[in-house]
This record gives structure tokens, C-alpha cells and sequence, in this order.
């Protein structure tokens, strides 16, 4: 056995069975020994869950991190079309969800989506999506303010013609009453702008019950999606007791927003807890009214709270600064008199109350024998807006509210649907987007003859599906305010973040059920199974499991940072 | 939900696998169990150390799971020849690519068989003798091949089929050899520690080994699933542990003095660390035996942290929690 001398003129000649070429591992599927394989899957993550416009939040957050910045917004505008309004506007239940929040702090993520906002409005960017089949079908939207837009924005997108009506003048709804120091009136016009200019077909000035009836529009179009908002002032007295000169909240932003100042009085106060009730009390401060109380019987948001007391639905931070300008909130107190000379309020009456819920029903509480007196010159009730039935009376039938199936439709219609503040469960511009783009999907599926079938959204990825030691704690940004003492009239408060400090706000977010492109799987599998893709666009993720190797450890999906593998059982 | 469960099914495997942006020493098709922290090393040291290079190997998992004929899955010179000879082969190898003018790296692979106990003389005289090798010992804490016997690096308490755990001994009665001190009194340019926990660590300490002239030592520790007695997931998790309590010391010492320490941001308890694995749970029992061994395991780790000072005194990027953050992109891995 061996090798005979190595000649350099033949190869050496080699006795058979002694001595093998080597064949390479490769033909050697070692798969075969797999009882679980690991998957790629992207999940849900909470902040998409949470977030009422079902925006793919790490999903612009990665682009943005990645430095693509446009693709970054393109994917945002898919779900909400006026990102700049709502990243100013919203409460953002998103941040409250977020996952880095067990971890350190929430990533900002309205401060991302108000800046990338604002950067396609400065770049001019246009929305893209818009270049598909067009349809034949004509659809009406009724109502321009945020759902009214997102749907009809949405209708577009899928090709639909699209007639958007309105009562007013102009299109943006009840975004229009908030005031400049929240949301300036110039990003809206220029974000409803972009809307319109997508080739929906708007007429202003028509108001369902006046200028067109519901038949008509039945008659007209295939299929009607109706958000009139609510415009109508709940009616407001004290023991039937009114003053002269009675200026509903509303009413007086409205006039703030036509004509650009309020009246003055020495002492006003507001009535009512609600997004109005703070938004005029701060705009009675700027225009020169010398005190301003607010008075309602819920509580402060973020008190200490007893289970089932009602709490202010202003949004907490809004409630906070309009504190620290100087308004005055009296929490668990309602006007228990109007203190009337010649039909003129000299003052009130306040005595201590609660609001309690028992079950979904509000039950009003007041202490007789508590009664303090509040001088003032106005009273200005912001208690809330009903539905304007006018036009919709077959569909309300003395309800309150539009009453909406989970398929968008309005209860025993087919082709009339529903959404925005008209409906039960709304109050916040980026709920009335998700409900536009909801009822979009919807009349989408009624005129192609699909089921109508609503996504019950999968629960999100849970924080223990998390590998956190792959991840350091980093401070979350935080939007510089302009201070109490240095706001300027009805001037912007926040400051949209410059691109460098926001892309790295948007590298901190987990990715949570989603891929970071981080290399743990490709850099840990022992046995070499994990492939990089680079970037083919037939493969879903940047990786790829090769199953002729992997031996099923699972130590990919152990390592993986963001929950983004799950092992299976092999089949 | 979008999920890969469905491949392409027009996919070119073998193009798509040949153009991966890395090098690759060790195949895929190797029999290494599953989790093999050993295999994953292998394949680190290689990706770092670059196609020019050869290998001797001593006898050990390695070689097996390796080279079952007539595959192989090394695409670098690769020989076996005895348990206890891979540093006087590696030795031999690199006289004679001298004497050939060629600058080819030469690395020595070993378990720690066959480097604390088998290969120790042949070790000791290659290091003396000044070759430019890196020896690599991949340490897992006992002779796994031949089915789980203690040697000289097996830790303290741990069980394993001849060093059981019962009524007399709690596992192993001797403590884990200190084989670095032994390396640091050949005063050889560099030797370092490391772990597959960490693998941007580990791959620079492999450059900078292949940098120096002269003879190198890499102590890596690479669990292994079957002889540790954990989940196979839990390799890399199991290995961090190992680095935090303080048990494996990661370091770098350049003739014989410790240059550089890997910190421990946030020391944790040894029972962390025994609680996944086989080897240790007879420690976690509610014996006073047990507890006592237990806490001794602990003094054990204590002394180290204290010897080497590897307690962070503020958070770094180069520490425990730092060293391998994760960086969108993959940008980290070094």
C-alpha cells in the first residue's frame, strides 16, 4: 500500500482503496438529523398594533436608520397620508407600547414621524403607489377631514374614481380647529394639498342634507364612505339657565382659525375636559384674556386614580403645558349655578363632583353643601360635538353615532360605510386615518365581489421573545420645547429634530418580530446554514435557512435580537 | 405575516452559498452535534485567519466530525496525525515552509485533551523552540470524543464519567489546570483567551496572533451541548455565562503578562451559569454537600475576577454587555 515515488513527469500513482480524493463535506446533507426547523417570520410588533393608523412603524424606522430616508416615508405614507399632522397631533399610543420602553425609554416615534413628515414636504416629495390599474367604479366620500381624506386617498391608491364632499370651504375637517401652536394651519393645508392633488375630485361647500341627499349618492356612486365628523354642539345648560351671550368652545376656534383672535374677557372659563376645552383655554391665554379656568368633573390625566373614576380626555401632554402657561384646571368640580346679572354671567357656582363609569355609562356625581364661588365673565361650555344628523337620518334613527359594523359598513347597509369621529371608539386624527384606510380596503373588496373580511390583527410579538443582551441602553430623544415663559404667541411649541440626531433615535428601535440585518444568525450557525441573500428580490429576508444543512439546534432563533426566528416542528 | 418557509424554488444553492462575503476554512455537511460550540469556533478562527494557511490537527471531535471518509470539509491543508503530536507536526510544518521562503500561516488545532494533557510536551517544546505557530485550544472542558471524561481542564465540581457526582465527591475533586500560567512562563509574544460568546473578540484575537512573530496561543472556550448537559440552543447564551461569572477569564497577555481583560459589566452568580447544564445540577441540590461545593464554585470565580481585576468600573464598549452590541447592517462582526 502507498504511494510510489513522485515523479514530477506523472502523477503519483495511488493503490486502490488506500487513498481517496477528497470529496467535500457538502454531498453530506446533514438536515436529516432535524426535529425542529427554524423559520424567518416577521410578526406584528406592538407599536403597529397599537398605533390607530396601522402604520408599519419598524419597518420606516429601519429604512430611516439605514439612511433612506424617502423610502422611509414611502412606507409610512402607505398607511396614513398626512404623517406631518399626525406626528405633531397624535398622542401616540404607539410609544406607550413599545417594547424598548421595559428596556430604557420608548423610541420617540412621533418625533420620527414628524420629521420625515416634514422633510417630504420641504423635498416635495409625491406619494408613490398611484401608477396601478385605474378602475371604472366611482366611489363618494363624504366629509374632508382626516378620514374622509385617508380614505378617499386610499380609494385612489386602488384605482377608484373618487368625489370627496365637503360643507366647508376647504378640506381638513376638525384638524382645522387646532390651534397653530399644535398643528400650524400652513403643514396642513400643504399635507391636505398633496392629498387632494392625487387626483380625487373635491367639491367644498356641499353639505349632505343641503346640497345632496343620500339617495343621490347611492344613485351616483357605487359605494358611499361617510365621515361628517361631528360638528353639532351637545346642548349645554345650567338648570336651564343660559347667559346671553353664550360662545360654544368649538364655535370660538373656529372663529380663532377665520379670523385669527377671540375675545377678550377678564376671567373665562371652559367647561369641559376634552381636546377643545384645552386647546381654547391656551388660545384665550394668547389672545389676551387675563385668566383662564377650566372646570370639569373628570380628573387630571396621570393622577392617582380610583378604578372606573373618568379621566379628562385631553391628551395628558397637551393638559400638562397648557399648566405650565398658566391655565387653571379644576378637576372634580362642575358649575353647580350661573351666577346671572341682566343675562350676564358675573360668576359661578362650583361644587365638587365625580364622574364615574359603571359599565360603559357615565354617571355624574355632585356634592351639595361643598359650593364655592368662581367670579368670571364668560362661560364658555366645550362639553362636546354630536353627529349633525341632517342628511343621515335613516341611518342614525335617534342614535348618537353612525352605528359601523366591523366591516366598516354602516348596520343594515351594503354599500354605505362608515368611520372617523362620526363613529363609536373615534376622537383621534390618526384613528379617523386608520378608519379611512380601513373603509378604503373594504369598499375595495365590495367592488371586486370579495369577502369582506376585517384583519383581526395577531397579538403582538411578547418583550420575552426579545434577546436583549445584544442590545445597550441609549437615552430616547427628546423634542426640544420652547419654554413656558418663551412662547410666542400661537408659534410652533415642538421642534421637528434635525435627520442626524432622528436616524439614530430610529436605530434604537428593537425591530421587534421584524430583521435587524444584524449577522447573529449568519455569524453563529455552527454549521454554516445560514446564507445571506444579498439583497435578490425573490427572497423575503436578507437571509436565507439552507435546510440541506441545518441540524435544527436552534441556536439561531435563541440569538436572533428581534424575535424574528421561530423553530417548528419538522413535518 | 410574511414567513421564508417557502424558498424560492429557482434558487441556485451552490451559487448563492460559493458567494457568501466571508471565507470559509470548515464546510457545511460536518457531523458536529448540534449547537457545537467547537464547530462554530472552528469556523470563526478560519474566516479570520484567511485561505493561507495550514492546519494540523490533533486527534480529537474535531477531526472527526470533520474528515469521515472519504469527505472532508476543509478547503484549507489540512493533517491529522496523533492525539498528541499536532504542535511538533505544526512545528515541522512551518520549518519547512521557511525553508521555502513562504509566508503561509500555520495553525495548530487541539481540545484541551490534547493540549492541558496529551499534547502538553510537544506544546511546551514548539513554544519553546520559538515556531511561528497559533496554537488553538478549543476547550471544552473534558475528552467529549471518547464520551465524557475529565482531563486536565475540566472545572471544579463538574461532573463527568470519571469524576461522577454521588455520596463522596460532588464531580471533579481538582480544579481546572492553570494552564495560562504555564503558557505565560514561556513568555511567547502574545497567548490570549476567548470565547464564542464573543465572536468579534475571538476574530480580532486570531489576527492579531497571526500578526506577531513567534509562537501563539489561543485558549477558546467552546461548550458542547452533549458533555455539558445543555439545550443545543443555549451554546452561545450557556458560553456569556462562563465570561460573566468570572469562571473563564477572557484576556490577552503578551510575554507572559496580561495586557488586556474582557470586563464584567454586570458579574453574575456561578448557579446562573450551573443551572442549564447536566454537569453542575447535582450542585443545585438542597444538600448541605451541594451548597457548600456551590459556593466554592463561586470563590472559585470570585478569585479570578479578583486576579485578573475584571470587574468594570463604568460601562464600556469592550465590555461583557458592550462587546457585542448589535449593529443594524451586521457592521459589529470585525
Amino acid at each position: 500500500m502507498g504511494i510510489e515515488r513522485n515523479s514530477p513527469f506523472s502523477p503519483p500513482r495511488v493503490t486502490p482503496g488506500g487513498f481517496a480524493l477528497p470529496g467535500t463535506s457538502r454531498t453530506n446533507h446533514t438536515g436529516s438529523w432535524r426535529q425542529e426547523r427554524p423559520l424567518y417570520e416577521t410578526s406584528p410588533s406592538p407599536c403597529h398594533g397599537a398605533c390607530p393608523a396601522h402604520e408599519e412603524i419598524p419597518v420606516y424606522l429601519d429604512h430611516l436608520a439605514m439612511d433612506r430616508p424617502r423610502q422611509a416615508w414611502e412606507s409610512l405614507v402607505a398607511a396614513n397620508p398626512l404623517p406631518a399632522v399626525t406626528g405633531r397631533v397624535c398622542p401616540h399610543p404607539c410609544e406607550s407600547s413599545c417594547h424598548r420602553g421595559s428596556f430604557d425609554e420608548a423610541i420617540s416615534i412621533h418625533s420620527v414621524e414628524r420629521f420625515l413628515g416634514d422633510m417630504a414636504l420641504r423635498e416635495g416629495w409625491s406619494y408613490p403607489g398611484f401608477d396601478g390599474e385605474q378602475r371604472e367604479e366611482a366611489v363618494a366620500v363624504v366629509g374632508a377631514g382626516p378620514a374622509g381624506l385617508s380614505c378617499a386617498y386610499h380609494l385612489r391608491r386602488f384605482g377608484y374614481r373618487v368625489t370627496l364632499f365637503d360643507a366647508l370651504p376647504e378640506a381638513g375637517g376638525t384638524c382645522r380647529v387646532i390651534p397653530d401652536y399644535r398643528l400650524p394651519g400652513e403643514i396642513l393645508s400643504r399635507e391636505v394639498e398633496r392629498v387632494l392633488a392625487v387626483g380625487i375630485d373635491f367639491r367644498p361647500g356641499m353639505k349632505l342634507g343641503r346640497d345632496l341627499s343620500l339617495a343621490e349618492l347611492e344613485e351616483g356612486f357605487k359605494a358611499v364612505f361617510l365621515a361628517p365628523g361631528r360638528q353639532k354642539n351637545r346642548g349645554y345648560s345650567v338648570d336651564h339657565a343660559l347667559p346671553g351671550d353664550l360662545h360654544h368652545g368649538l364655535d370660538l376656534l373656529w372663529e380663532l382659525r377665520n379670523i385669527g383672535t377671540l375675545p377678550r374677557w377678564e376671567r373665562a372659563i371652559v367647561v369641559g375636559g376634552g381636546n377643545t376645552a384645552i386647546d381654547l383655554a391656551r388660545s384665550l391665554l394668547r389672545t389676551g384674556t387675563r385668566e383662564v379656568h377650566v372646570v370639569t368633573d373628570e380628573e387630571l390625566p396621570g393622577a392617582p386614580s380610583q378604578a372606573g373614576r373618568g379621566v379628562m380626555p385631553a391628551i395628558s401632554r397637551e393638559v400638562g403645558m397648557a399648566l405650565e402657561e398658566g391655565v387653571r384646571i379644576h378637576p372634580g368640580r362642575r358649575i353647580g349655578r350661573l351666577i346671572l346679572r341682566d343675562e350676564r354671567v358675573v360668576g359661578v357656582e362650583l361644587v365638587h363632583a365625580l364622574k364615574e363609569f359603571e359599565g360603559q355609562t357615565p354617571v355624574h356625581r355632585a356634592f351639595v353643601g361643598t359650593e364655592t364661588v368662581l367670579e368670571a365673565d364668560a362661560v364658555i361650555p366645550a362639553v362636546g360635538q354630536e353627529v349633525d344628523s341632517a342628511g343621515i337620518e335613516r341611518l342614525l334613527q335617534n342614535r348618537t353615532m353612525l352605528p359601523v359594523l366591523p366591516t366598516g359598513q354602516v348596520e343594515g347597509e351594503s354599500r354605505i360605510f362608515a368611520g372617523g369621529d362620526a363613529c363609536p371608539g373615534g376622537g383621534i386624527v390618526s384613528h379617523a386615518v386608520g378608519s379611512g384606510h380601513h373603509g378604503a380596503r373594504m369598499i375595495d373588496a365590495l367592488l371586486r365581489k370579495k369577502e369582506l373580511s376585517p384583519k383581526t390583527p395577531p397579538s403582538p410579538i411578547p418583550y420575552s421573545s426579545l434577546n436583549r443582551v445584544y442590545f445597550e441602553q441609549r437615552p430616547a430623544y427628546v423634542p426640544l420645547e420652547v419654554s413656558p415663559e418663551a412662547r410666542d404667541g400661537f408659534s410652533e411649541i415642538e421642534t421637528t429634530g434635525s435627520f442626524a440626531v432622528l436616524r439614530q433615535e430610529a436605530d434604537r428601535c428593537f425591530s421587534c418580530g421584524h430583521c435587524l440585518e444584524c449577522d447573529n444568525c449568519w455569524t453563529l450557525c455552527p454549521d454554516g446554514a445560514v446564507l445571506k441573500t444579498g439583497g435578490r428580490s425573490d427572497l423575503p429576508f436578507p437571509y436565507i435557512f439552507d435546510y440541506d444543512y441545518c441540524k435544527g439546534c436552534g441556536l439561531c432563533a435563541q440569538e436572533c435580537p428581534s424575535g424574528h426566528i421561530r423553530m417548528v416542528p419538522e413535518s | 405575516m410574511t414567513s421564508s418557509d417557502s424558498p424560492s424554488p429557482s434558487l441556485d444553492w451552490s451559487t448563492l452559498r460559493n458567494s457568501q462575503p466571508r471565507f470559509s476554512g470548515m464546510e457545511s455537511g460536518h457531523g458536529a452535534c448540534q449547537g457545537c460550540g467547537q464547530a462554530l469556533a472552528t469556523r470563526l478562527v478560519l474566516e479570520a485567519a484567511g485561505p493561507d494557511v495550514i492546519v494540523a490537527n490533533a486527534t480529537g471531535c474535531l477531526e472527526i466530525f470533520t474528515t469521515p471518509w472519504p469527505q472532508s470539509a476543509w478547503t484549507v491543508p489540512w493533517i491529522h496525525s496523533l492525539f498528541e503530536n499536532a504542535a511538533a507536526v505544526a512545528a515541522g510544518i512551518e520549518v519547512a515552509l521557511r525553508a521555502q521562503g513562504r509566508t503561509t500561516k500555520v495553525l495548530a488545532f487541539a481540545g484541551d485533551g490534547g493540549t492541558f494533557d496529551i499534547g502538553f510536551q510537544a506544546l511546551s517544546g514548539m513554544l519553546e523552540r520559538n515556531h511561528e505557530v497559533l496554537f488553538v485550544c478549543f476547550d471544552n472542558e473534558a475528552y467529549m470524543n471518547t464520551g465524557i471524561q475529565r482531563s486536565g481542564s475540566t472545572p471544579h465540581g463538574a461532573w463527568t464519567n470519571t469524576s461522577p457526582a454521588g455520596k463522596v465527591r460532588q464531580g471533579k475533586r481538582h480544579f481546572k489546570k492553570d494552564l495560562l500560567a504555564i503558557i505565560a512562563a514561556h513568555g511567547i509574544p502574545y497567548a490570549a483567551t476567548a470565547s464564542v460568546a464573543y465572536p468579534s473578540d475571538l476574530r480580532n484575537k486570531v489576527r492579531r496572533a497571526l500578526d506577531v512573530s513567534g509562537p501563539s496561543f489561543l485558549l477558546l472556550h467552546s461548550p458542547c451541548p452533549l458533555g455539558w448537559g445543555h439545550d443545543s440552543a443555549l451554546t452561545i447564551s450557556v458560553d456569556r455565562l462562563a465570561v460573566e461569572t468570572g469562571l473563564f477569564p477572557v484576556l490577552e497577555m503578551e510575554r507572559g503578562h496580561v495586557v488586556t481583560t474582557m470586563k464584567i459589566r454586570n458579574p453574575r452568580p456561578v448557579r446562573e451559569y450551573a443551572e442549564p447544564q447536566f454537569r453542575f445540577r447535582h450542585l443545585l441540590q438542597d444538600t448541605p454537600e451541594a451548597r457548600e461545593e456551590l459556593e466554592h464554585l463561586q470563590a472559585l470565580a470570585d478569585a479570578n475576577i479578583e486576579r485578573y481585576g475584571l470587574l468594570a468600573t463604568e460601562p464600556g464598549p469592550r465590555d461583557t454587555e458592550g462587546a457585542d452590541t448589535v449593529r443594524r447592517g451586521g457592521s459589529r462582526w470585525g
